[in-house]
């Protein structure tokens, strides 16, 4: 049993916690510009927010915003051996995303106001 | 064997474990969800190898069940139980759309259970008059009434009438004649 967790591993499982949380927000805003497929959406989220995310955890959450109306998705045959499925916005996605986007902004902004204390000190 | 052959057989054995693990979901659903992850896989070995692609992933089982786990809050938002409506009705508030048949359905929802509540205490006090009647051959006559005569345009009609035994209660079909008391015709098993 773990009795004593180190300060590091602590603040890894947060982080764990933290990236999880941010998941559908990003999923939905990364559809923003234009339809992907899974691929895509995954280099892009690890190229624009250094979320790197396994495929395994994508694909069932865009499964389930697929279910709840958020996205949806066409498959496009490139050539045989390499169909691809595009998701895209719903227009309640597109709803969703603009809601999240502002509690976003105005928690991130909230929190950053407490935290520049604790980086000044640190920077001291 | 060559390189193509073994590349596809290995994914095609991993995606049979997910299958498999995915047993219970919709056939439909579980196909599509094969499509995606085989063209994933395929297009990711290309560059980085099959390892790689499967490793991305990952386990079988347990892409099953982060599957299974979406889906079945999903299924949680449209199931039938009363508290899972209520929680898919508060998710659905979000949308002004989604708003406005929340409304619609909370008030046919209160009207639905006030009239039940007062059908059944008319049925305590009305037994043989309160039911959900029709006149046979006639469908548009179904009415639930209370504490009056089933319908009159015709002398007859058929209704559900409690039969309360020692240690149990069930409902039997009747005919009704305007002017007589019920008869009950055909029990139908304990409700």
């Amino acid at each position: 049993m773990e009795t004593n967790v180190s300060p590091a591993a602590q603040t890894d499982k947060w982080e764990v916690q933290l990236r999880k949380g941010c998941l559908e927000m990003a999923i939905l805003a990364s559809l923003w510009p234009a339809k992907l497929y899974g691929l895509e959406m995954l280099g892009l989220l690890e190229r624009n927010a250094s979320l790197v995310l396994s495929a395994g955890t994508v694909y069932p959450l865009l499964a389930r915003l697929k279910a709840d109306g958020l996205v949806e998705s066409e498959w496009v045959d490139v050539d045989v051996v390499h169909p691809r499925k595009y998701y895209s916005l719903t227009p309640a996605g597109r709803h969703r995303a603009v809601e999240m986007a502002e509690v976003w902004v105005r928690f991130s902004a909230g929190i950053g106001g407490l935290l520049s204390p604790v980086l000044k000190e640190d920077i001291a | 064997m060559t390189k193509i052959d073994s590349v596809e057989s290995r994914v095609e054995s991993y995606l049979d474990r997910v299958r498999t693990a995915l047993h219970g979901l919709p056939e439909r659903q579980i196909d599509d969800i094969m499509r995606e992850l085989r063209a994933h896989a395929i297009e990711l070995a290309e560059g980085r190898g099959v390892e790689a692609a499967l490793a991305s992933l990952g386990d079988p089982v347990d892409l099953a069940k982060a599957y299974r786990a979406e889906s079945q809050m999903v299924r949680a938002e449209c199931s039938s139980s009363s508290l899972r409506i209520l929680l898919g009705l508060r998710h659905a508030g979000r949308t002004r759309a989604g708003r406005f048949a929340a409304t619609v359905l909370y008030v046919f929802g209160y009207v639905y259970v006030v009239t039940l509540w007062m059908v059944a205490a008319d049925k305590l006090l009305f037994p043989s008059r309160t039911g959900l009647w029709y006149v046979p051959g006639d469908w548009k006559s179904i009415a639930l009434r209370t504490k009056r005569q089933p319908p009159a345009r015709r002398t007859r009609a058929v209704g559900m009438v409690a039969d309360t035994g020692r240690h149990s209660c069930r409902l039997d079909f009747a005919v009704l004649d305007r002017q007589r008391s019920p008869v009950v015709a055909s029990p139908l098993p304990p409700v």
